[in-house]
């Protein structure tokens, strides 16, 4: 009704004041109250004029079907039309298929954000609306994390938590003080102008520039494929990280109010960062625990069981922040807690909505804030000291590079698996700095410098996601190519490796291979006595997925012998193969040894060979744990499996791929999947 | 580490013995292992059987899954005791430098190179007639690979890894071609996990 009312008014103003007021009328639902007061009292002026000439008889029937109350809708109207403006720009982006292998998601939508607020900034003469911190931290930044939380595979994490915390802890204070200090140095230098920013100030500055922000990391990891263990280095690394930042930086901005500052003062600040993050920890382990507890008794409600895990996370994000602790610790650890028990309580139904409002919401956030700092950044809140920023970045890159080189150097004396060099590049490389340290900045307190410091960090933000953000990739394809073109394996070679490789993931899972397996056993003892009683509904084994996935065959077995007909069949059924898989058989029986038949075989290889359990990317942004090719292998090799031990126990089937002697026990009610024996 | 129930190996004698056997495996390593070996040990009785292997669900979705946990047991037999059990492991250890350069006159090391081959080798040679033949290959090949390649492409394949590493012309890799091929491969770190971070 209201296009419509809009269309009457086109109509009713011909010409070009017809067309700016339409204009004018689709933008005031992009701007907020403050901004738009102008333009909405022409909106009501033009209500009223349109209502005033109606009064003069026009078509007094039509009055009360079309009347404008903007005032009434505007701020949903306006957080709707954002977000719905940020999923339709992400439709556009993946509408042109090679766009997002380029360019990473990220870097668009800042673009779009920029183009957005040159707009606004066009028409309103005036700086856009500056992303309130409080929104970015109450409400966009909470999902993601809780994302994250959720969906981290939690074994590679607590692997590498010694390395992680290293990386996070001594390795963002390095950064702190480093950038700190050499900017205090930079300042020094008289031809700048810079003198009258203090070493308070400096350090300041850098405790919110160095942290690495997990929304920004996250958005270009997406694209890059890394290994599993660089990937949670990295991944747990930004998202620790923050305990320290919220120290830091609360420690130097009360320093700056200060008038002296006591070395007992220096002091508290390093307890504090321990009550922050072990608070962090408890609160979001207490919320958690909760949250597990209240699933227990949801048995009947099954509709609202979704609700209470994001419910429970995002108390334990806010209470955390109410006590100045680090909510972004809390949420994941409440995350990570709850998860076994609430997935083993709520029903199949109420997991697939949370995983997916989880993903749904995380997108959104992510989208809506890369966008509002492209709208941010124009504006006139900037002062442009160019050797300031400039130096900014350098130091960044600089402190970054050395951080990771020196403690990876410690790191690698304790673990047989190394970081790589080619791994250090990445982990350093992949410092990206995103919108946690924008809103920060807009925290600071007003003094006379503030538009710098802003300024700076514009442009180190749209630095690293641009510049660092487009280019790791090629570079990262760069050192694979590289490491490829020194020695082309042989395809026994190929063959033998990823042999090896499995037969390692095999005896590592044997062997239980978590560094800290006396407190990870302690704590399934812990959770098997007491918390499972507690916290379950049933008190069966939390099952993970594998298994629920062996019950399903069983259940389907029936099904399952169908199915063998057409599952490894490809043999004897050519019009399934592609053409140009016939073309290679046939060369192939030529000559075994034609080079032309390496490249064929090595791609088939590459593209078929199982992965092994370390490899692939563990965590992903848009697609859910379930839909990823690992587990569709995982699927495929039990199905195998089962279906090889089946055709064997009926012994009748003329399908019998699998040419080993399998010998087995007679057959049970419950067909079992052991008790073979090998000849 | 207190807490678990007693048995021949938890005592002193059981662990030298242990110490001995496995040359240089430190005593906190064998804790913790046996530590893994009770927790994998539901029916807690002191040795594992093949039911206890395949629990571990990670083990389930492991291509070679069955191969492995076959080489955990001595030949017909049901169950493996710890001693077998870490007799398996004790090839997987890292070879620390000061080892390499120990004397070659004591019986080598179960963590050697050449050991190591050799416990991968077993793997592939089912019918221990220390060659692999094609059908083992193809075996193999048919595990590690998915449903989508045909039995000719595969046959193929094995055709042409054998091609490559046969050198005696017998149509089958025997180990010391085995070796060869690998070769270049950093083997030692490859087939190596730390027990202890």
């Amino acid at each position: 009704m209201q296009w419509t009312a809009l269309g009457l008014m086109e109509r009713q103003r011909a010409g070009s004041k017809g067309t700016a007021t339409v204009l004018a009328a689709l933008l005031s639902s992009f701007l907020q109250a403050a901004g738009v007061g102008a333009l909405h009292s022409s909106l009501v002026a033009e209500n009223g004029s349109w209502a005033a000439e109606e009064a003069q008889g026009n078509a007094s029937m039509e009055h009360t079907f079309f009347s404008l109350d903007y005032q009434h809708v505007q701020v949903p109207f306006e957080i709707t039309l954002w977000i719905m403006l940020a999923s339709l720009a992400k439709i556009a982006f993946h509408l042109y298929n090679k766009l997002p292998s380029v360019v990473p998601e990220s870097c668009l939508l800042i673009f779009v954000g920029l183009i957005m607020g040159g707009i606004i900034y066009g028409l309103n003469d005036k700086s856009p609306p500056v992303m309130d911190s409080d929104i970015f931290f109450l409400y966009l930044l909470p999902p993601i994390v809780l994302d994250a939380g959720y969906f981290m595979p939690s074994r590679p994490f607590f692997e590498n938590i010694g390395t992680i915390l290293l990386y996070a802890v001594v390795g963002t204070i390095w950064n702190v003080f480093g950038i700190g200090f050499s900017l205090y140095g930079i300042c020094q230098v008289r031809a700048f102008g810079l003198r009258d920013v203090s070493l308070l100030h400096n350090l300041l500055f850098g405790s919110l520039i160095a942290a690495v922000d997990p929304v920004a990391v996250l958005a270009v990891f997406e694209e890059i494929h890394v290994n599993e263990k660089l990937h949670i280095l990295v991944f747990g690394e930004s998202l620790l990280n923050d305990a320290v930042t919220v120290v830091l930086y609360k420690l130097f901005r009360s320093f700056c109010e200060m008038p002296a500052i006591k070395t007992v003062d220096v002091f508290a600040g390093v307890g504090k960062f321990f009550v922050v993050g072990i608070g962090g920890v408890l609160v979001g382990l207490t919320f958690g625990m909760t949250s597990a507890f209240t699933t227990r008794f949801t048995k009947d409600i099954r509709v609202i069981e979704p609700l209470f895990v994001f419910l429970y996370s995002y108390l334990s994000y806010l209470t955390a922040e109410m006590f100045h602790l680090s909510g972004i610790v809390a949420i994941i650890a409440c995350a990570m807690g709850m998860k076994r028990y609430v997935e083993a309580n709520i029903s199949l139904k109420s997991h697939t909505t949370v995983k997916y409002f989880m993903k749904m919401w995380s997108s959104v956030s992510d989208t809506l804030i890369f966008i509002f700092l492209g709208v941010s950044t124009i504006g006139e809140n900037h002062e442009w000291n160019w050797p300031y920023i400039f130096f900014t970045v350098i130091f960044c890159l600089i402190w970054r590079a050395l951080g990771v080189l020196v403690l990876t150097f410690f790191v690698n004396r304790f673990h047989v698996n190394t970081v790589t060099s080619k791994d250090q590049f990445i982990i350093a490389y992949g410092g990206l700095r995103g919108a946690i340290c924008f809103s920060l900045v807009f925290l600071l307190p007003d003094f006379r410098r503030k538009k710098l410091f802003i300024a700076a960090t514009t442009v180190v933000i749209l630095f690293t996601v641009f510049a660092q953000g487009m280019t790791i990739r090629p570079l990262v394809d760069l050192l694979h190519v590289k490491r490829k073109r020194e020695s082309a394996p042989t395809v026994g070679e190929q063959i033998h490796i990823r042999f090896l490789d499995h037969l390692l993931a095999g005896i590592e899972d044997i062997s239980g291979h978590w560094g800290q397996y006396y407190w990870k056993d302690k704590l399934e003892y812990f959770n098997s006595k007491y918390l499972q009683k507690f916290l379950l509904r049933e008190y069966d084994q939390p099952k993970s997925s594998i298994v629920l996935l062996y019950e399903k065959l069983e259940r389907k077995h029936a099904i399952e012998l169908a199915e063998a007909g057409q599952l490894g069949h490809a043999p004897s059924h050519p019009s399934l193969l592609n053409s140009d898989r016939t073309v290679i058989s046939e060369k192939k029986s030529e000559d075994a040894l034609c080079p032309d038949g390496l490249e064929d075989i090595q791609e088939i290889l590459a593209r078929n060979l199982y992965r092994i359990r370390r490899t692939g990317p563990a965590y992903s942004r848009h697609t859910l744990p379930g839909e990823t090719e690992p587990v569709e292998q995982a699927q495929e090799i039990l199905i195998l499996q089962r279906r090889s031990l089946r055709v064997d126990a009926s012994g009748s089937d003329g399908i019998s791929p699998r040419k080993e002697k399998i010998c087995l026990p007679p057959p049970k009610d419950k067909i079992p999947p052991k008790g073979h024996c090998f000849l | 580490m207190g807490g678990k129930k007693p048995t021949g190996v938890e005592t002193k004698e059981g662990i030298t013995d242990m110490l001995f056997f496995f040359s240089s495996v430190s005593h906190s390593q064998i804790t913790r292992l046996y530590s893994r070996f009770t927790s994998l040990d539901k029916g807690e009785n002191g040795t594992l059987s093949r039911e206890d292997f395949q629990r571990i669900p990670e083990l389930a979705i492991n291509p070679l899954g069955d191969r492995i946990i076959n080489a955990f047991f001595p030949e017909g037999e049901d169950q493996v005791n710890f001693r077998g059990f870490m007799r398996t492991l004790a090839h997987f250890r890292p070879i620390e430098d000061n080892e390499k350069s120990k004397d070659q006159n004591g019986p080598e090391p179960l963590n050697s190179r050449s050991n190591k081959l050799h416990f991968a080798f077993r793997l592939y040679d089912l019918d221990k007639d220390d060659k692999i033949s094609r059908d083992e290959l193809l075996q193999v090949l048919r595990m590690m690979v998915g449903v989508n390649i045909s039995d000719e492409q595969l046959g193929s394949i094995a055709d042409r890894t054998i091609q490559e590493a046969d050198q005696d012309g017998d149509c089958a890799i025997s180990f010391a071609e085995f070796v060869k091929v690998l070769e270049k491969v950093d083997v030692e770190q490859k087939m190596s996990i730390r027990f202890l971070h």
